[in-house]
């Protein structure tokens, strides 16, 4: 009976194709390593989850995003645990996709036929850390602040469009309500719909080409 | 596959299995924490209290008078002000009927006309009496009343 219908609904959907070459495909035998870009997944998929839920509270203006903030931390049921997951699976999901951009790199996996897959790597590389220094400013405290002075101030010393930069990034001359309102939608818009796209290209070539094996010094 | 061996779990359904599982616990870590997270604020009870709202001697006999005060109120992150109204109702002068100004149909304000001696609701045209039950228009049930009590000449109500 729901056999029946498993086959009802692959008949129309053709999942078990994709099920099997995302799955089911060879792989060379390789070794823990290669796990290091389903960590990066797995890391993306939960500031996804815990970002969305960070959502349904926080606001992103200057008199009341610190609030919202603590009311989070403090006052919801698990709210703490929430924002925890959210704040170090940033730091670790930076950690882990340079962990695996370094062994995609020292193993020589960038190498034809994978090259397209290197630069679409690279490219979501800058976004997760576009995902940190917006996210960094959005708790709206000190350190936040601060910080987002510093870092902008970073890129307006760039030469001839430095300033241009500056002023792009806050929104004007200094920090304000303004750039709260920007780095926000740049967070859970901009970036997010960006990763998404370039994940799922990123994906698209892994799976088509297939991984490489671990380098050896013998002919194979 | 491994059928050769009938009855025993083979190497890889032992592996689906324990993905099947690590997949469950951190589904259930996550997801359970935030349905909590989700509904938490919906579960907050307000506190009942008794508002003051004013001299008895103001309210009218045979008419139902508005009282308005100001509460305070935490919501969320947020700190504000409310303005909470009641109609006050008395017969007598010793007992006194506080009735709320919102419409029982889907919770607009109704307004006491005096020349038309009742309560009109302009959402969809609900109508109450002095004593607060329906007159006409869509309103299920009489205006909530709320419990009231005098203490030196001073009107209060539980809010709950």
């Amino acid at each position: 009976m729901i056999l029946n219908l498993v086959n009802w609904l692959d008949d129309r959907f053709g999942w078990r194709a994709i099920w099997e070459a995302i799955f089911l495909r060879k792989i060379p035998h390789v070794n823990w390593f290669y796990t290091l870009g389903s960590a990066t997944l797995f890391l993306a998929i939960l500031q996804g989850v815990t970002g969305i839920l960070l959502t349904l509270y926080y606001v992103p203006t200057p008199d009341h995003a610190y609030d919202s903030v603590v009311y989070i931390s403090t006052q919801l049921p698990a709210g703490w645990f929430i924002r925890g997951l959210h704040h170090w699976g940033a730091s670790a999901m930076v950690v882990v996709t340079v962990a695996h951009l370094l062994r995609v790199f020292l193993y020589g996996a960038y190498k034809y036929p994978r090259e397209a897959t290197w630069i679409t790597g690279v490219f979501l590389f800058l976004i997760v850390i576009g995902f940190g220094f917006t996210g960094y400013l959005l708790p709206w405290d000190q350190k936040a602040y601060w910080a987002t002075t510093v870092g902008t101030q970073i890129a307006g010393v760039a030469p001839v469009v430095g300033d241009w930069m500056l002023r792009i990034a806050r929104g004007g001359d200094e920090l304000s309500a303004v750039t709260l309102a920007r780095f926000f939608g740049t967070h859970i818009w901009v970036l997010p719909a960006s990763l998404a796209t370039l994940v799922f290209v990123h994906l698209y070539l892994v799976i088509r080409i297939g991984i490489t094996a671990v380098p050896s010094r013998e002919e194979e | 596959m491994d059928k050769s061996q009938e009855g025993k779990m083979g190497r890889r359904d032992f592996m689906k299995a324990v993905i099947a599982a690590i997949s469950g616990v951190i589904g259930a870590a996550i997801g359970l924490p935030a349905i909590a997270y989700v509904v938490g604020p919906a579960l907050q009870k307000e506190t009942d209290e008794w508002i003051r709202l004013g001299s008895v001697s103001k309210v009218e006999m045979n008419i139902p008078t508005l009282f308005k005060t100001v509460i305070e109120k935490q919501t969320g992150w947020i700190n504000a002000e409310e303005e909470f109204s009641v109609y006050v109702l008395t017969t007598n002068s010793r007992d006194f009927v506080a009735m709320s100004n919102i419409c029982t149909h889907l919770g607009c304000k109704v307004r006491w006309i005096p020349d038309q001696d009742g309560f009109f609701c302009p959402c969809h045209n609900g109508v109450f009496a002095k004593d607060g039950s329906v007159v006409s228009g869509p309103p299920p049930r009489p205006l909530d009343r709320f419990e009231s009590k005098v203490e030196d000449g001073i009107l209060f109500v539980k809010r709950g």
